[in-house]
């Protein structure tokens, strides 16, 4: 499991092992001040992080977003 | 007030190290440590002593546990007490085990005492008043006199104090109470007493997490089943499930089979914790459909299991989100899913 | 005198008690009783073309009434006239805050109500009984008002006409103090960091959140003199600006009440240890919870700098806004503190439905170990019917006065977040 998220510190105290930072509590996977298709691919690249996460021994810090 | 009283071997005089896998014996009247329980308290009377060895409680517990619980039930026992037990660390898990068990199979007050140290404090604080021993053996007739005084109070059904009026360790519950200073003034001058150097007591401290260990990489994401869950309130148009938007209690399961993108006619959130109009617009801003399957279609990924999994993460006890979270990892499991990707609102 | 020169941040308040409010001729102070003439000030409202009707009721002590939805609480003030604006940036033009003379109607409130919101879960006063006893707004003696709006208005519009009403009633009613000779004065006065005659006294400061963004301010949400905080770093905010009118609560305002900005406890707690000179309390920082993991980073980076470097403080205070996820920015910004070589106290806001200790915070860093915990999960009241209930509407003022559990949460000032709960958790 790989968690996205906008309070990464709640995350990590409670043990998550791969998070990612989302991009706002309000909406983790989107940005509404972007054009759809460039927050579909705002979207897409979160997502390829967190995928990336789970091919990946956890431990290491995760990737920065 | 009758008394079954447990001791490991060495506190019942049998003997060290070299004795610990004794199985249980029942000895008649008090022993060591309970002569005091008789002493402190005019009245007690200890009608057996069960002594067992600490190699044995530790491998052997379930038996023990049936041959205590027969003796107290036999004995006609009012009270039941284990230890005190300091910092052994076998002894203290047997004596938690069985006043645990007492307790809640016999319904008789149960009453041990460890240091805070002790194994058993972190598994059974929770279910006992567990007195403070502290880790001086020499310290006994104050922590005898200790597990006697809440042990009245149990067997009264009273009401216990606050751990340090009553020698207990604190078990994790929270209780309000109005005080006479407010947040302010306790805050000023607690930070004061912080800043100067001088001692604070603070009104908390903080839990640590234990740490979970982390599943082994996916080998090959290419063939694998990816899901998404989301704990942001994510839910069909009418909340099929009645998630509640606030300390939720369940989970769905929403088919997007045949989806490439979620529209926000289709969906709303249950979740009083942030602004939903974001997601209510575009609910692949939480629930990330459209992308996803665009991973998908290039092979990043094997396939999207076929339906997304929410409930609402809003102050939620945390006992609650353990079995949710244990719940929708079964189900994933069994559907075969490799992968889960979890957005958190 | 202050090393700050003639130029000082000194707020004088001229403290006029209200022992009775009462409908009358004229809105006027005669002693301690205030008459309010309701027309006048009604006329006033509704030169807000979005209200169409403003019902004013007033409410005693003691007296066997329950109201709400309670949008804001407002102490009434008006500063004196050229000594500066009131609620600048949404009443009047932007003119720094907390200098000079403000009349305070002390022991009078105005509280206003907000028709549009579920009555069911909004929060309340409660003037009597038990719940009474534990609410600070009970012993006040209150003008309600209850603005009527024109339908099909979006909520942030409803919003900002509440927010619009409740100053100019405030600082309306708070003028019939104007000439009035005052019970007593209270000067408050500090040159934060340029303050030199106090070696050796420890510097504390405070940094409070004024908005979370886990919910996102409206455009017209009026919050930190008139702006809506959207992209707002931590910002210096002189204590005396906090108390006299620079901040009101945001809509998102659970345990929030312009009131307690303008006697905010952790401000005024400093300064009563300030005047009596056991400590220098060197200024204040305002700041936001944010959504965003780097502008939260940012945001705590920049609060921990400023209290260091523009404030030169040794400890902080420092309170939270909003829900659960705040505490993750009050505590990292507590942690970068300790780590400038700062000691912090925090308050806690109770996050434990289940009571147990480890559903209870939001984060754990070994040195913000200065915790206050305020409770109220747990705490709730079996509340008799009143005799009288002021609500949006006839049916929702009935069912208010029904006999209903109030929990501790809905009740206002109980669970407050600004520093004024006595309520407080204890771990058994």
């Amino acid at each position: 499991m790989a968690q996205i998220t906008s309070v990464v510190p709640v995350a990590k105290m409670v043990g998550a092992n791969r998070v990612i930072q989302g991009h706002g509590i309000v909406h983790p996977l989107g940005n509404p001040e972007l054009a759809p298709a460039e927050e579909k691919r705002l979207r897409e690249q979160i997502l390829r992080q967190a995928l990336e996460s789970l091919q990946k021994e956890a431990g290491g810090e995760a990737p920065q977003g | 007030m009758r008394i079954v009283h447990y001791l490991n071997q060495f506190f019942g005089g049998v003997g060290g190290e070299e004795r610990a896998d004794i199985s249980p014996q029942v000895r008649e009247g008090a022993l060591g440590p309970g002569r005091l329980l008789e002493q402190l308290l005019p009245g007690a009377q200890v009608v057996s002593t069960v002594v067992a060895g600490d190699n044995y409680a530790a491998e052997r517990l379930d038996e023990l546990k049936a041959a205590v619980l027969a003796q107290v039930r036999d004995a006609g026992a009012e009270l039941f007490v284990a230890g005190p037990c300091f910092e052994a660390g076998r002894y203290g898990v047997a004596a938690g085990a069985l006043c645990a068990a007492v307790q809640a199979e016999l319904g008789i007050p149960a009453v041990t005492a460890m240091a805070r140290e002790n194994p058993g404090v972190d598994l059974y604080r929770q279910a006992l008043h567990i007195v403070d021993s502290g880790t001086n053996a020499a310290a006994m007739r104050e922590v005898v006199q200790k597990m006697l005084a809440v042990a009245q109070k149990l067997a009264r059904h009273e009401a216990l104090g606050k751990p340090a009026e009553e020698g207990y360790i604190p078990r994790g519950v929270l209780r309000d109470e109005f005080v006479e200073e407010t947040a302010a003034q306790r805050l000023v001058k607690m930070l004061y007493a912080k800043t100067v150097g001088e001692p604070h007591e603070s009104e908390f401290t903080a839990a640590s997490f234990p740490p979970i260990p982390a599943p082994a990489p996916v080998a090959d994401l290419s063939r694998a089943t990816v899901a998404i869950v989301t704990d942001g309130g994510l839910v069909p148009r009418g909340n099929p499930d009645k998630i509640a938007p606030s300390a939720a209690t369940n989970w769905g399961a929403y088919d997007i089979t045949g989806l490439s993108d979620l529209r926000g006619q289709d969906y709303e959130v249950s979740h009083r914790g942030y602004d939903t109009r974001y997601v209510e617009q575009d609910p692949d801003r939480l629930v990330p459909v459209d992308a996803l399957r665009e991973l998908e279609k290039e092979g990043v990924v094997g396939k999207v299991y076929q339906r997304f999994i929410s409930t609402s993460g809003l102050a939620n006890p945390l006992a609650n989100s353990r079995r949710l979270g244990r719940e929708i990892a079964q189900k994933l499991k069994e559907e075969k899913v490799d992968a889960v990707i979890l957005v958190s609102a | 005198m202050s090393a700050a020169g003639g130029l000082v941040m000194r707020l004088t308040l001229e403290i006029h008690p209200v022992t009775e409010m009462r409908v009358g001729d004229a809105t006027a102070l005669q002693g301690t009783a205030l008459s309010l003439e309701r027309e006048e000030l009604r006329r006033s409202l509704l030169e807000d073309q979005r209200l169409h009707a403003v019902d004013l009721e007033i409410v005693a002590p003691g007296e066997a009434c329950r109201f709400g939805v309670v949008f804001d609480i407002l102490e009434p003030r008006a500063k004196e006239p050229g000594a500066g604006s009131d609620f600048p940036g949404i009443l009047d033009p932007i003119t720094t805050a907390g200098r000079g003379l403000t009349h305070v109607l002390r022991g009078a409130a105005v509280t206003v109500i907000d028709e549009t919101a579920p009555p069911a879960t909004g929060k309340i006063v409660e003037m009597s009984g038990p719940a009474g006893a534990a609410c600070p707004y009970a012993g006040l003696h209150h003008l309600i008002v209850v603005p009527h709006l024109q339908p099909g208005l979006s909520r942030p519009t409803v919003r900002h006409a509440l927010r619009l009403a409740s100053v100019k009633t405030a600082v309306h009613l708070a003028r019939a103090a104007l000439g009035q000779e005052p019970a007593s004065t209270e000067v408050l006065e500090t040159a934060g960091p340029l303050e030199t005659e106090r070696r050796g006294l420890p510097r504390l400061a405070y940094i409070g959140q004024v908005h979370s963004r886990q919910m996102v301010a409206e455009v017209n949400e009026q919050i930190f003199y008139g702006a809506n905080t959207d992209g707002m770093v931590p910002t210096l905010l002189h204590p005396n600006e906090w108390l006299d009118g620079a901040v009101v609560a945001g809509y998102f305002n659970m345990g929030v009440e312009t009131y307690f900005y303008q006697n905010h406890p952790v401000i005024l707690e400093l300064y009563r240890w300030h005047q009596e000179r056991r400590i220098t309390f060197v200024g204040a920082i305002a700041t936001v919870a944010a959504s965003d993991n780097e502008d939260r980073a940012r945001n705590c980076m920049m609060a921990a700098q400023q209290a260091k470097w523009a404030l030169g403080a040794d400890g902080v205070v420092l309170t939270k806004y909003g829900g659960g996820a705040p505490h993750a920015d009050m505590a990292l910004t507590a942690r970068i503190c300790e780590e400038l070589g700062m000691r912090t106290a925090v308050q806690v806001n109770d996050m434990s439905r289940d009571r147990s200790a480890e559903s209870a915070l939001l984060f754990n860093y070994p040195e913000v170990d200065a915790i206050v915990y305020t409770g109220g999960s747990d705490t709730e009241w079996a509340a008799p019917a009143v005799a009288r209930a002021i609500a949006g509407s006839g049916t929702a003022a009935e069912a208010l006065a029904a006999p209903q559990q109030l929990a501790a949460t809905r009740v206002c000032g109980v669970t407050s977040q600004q520093g004024m709960a006595r309520l407080r958790s204890f771990v058994y």
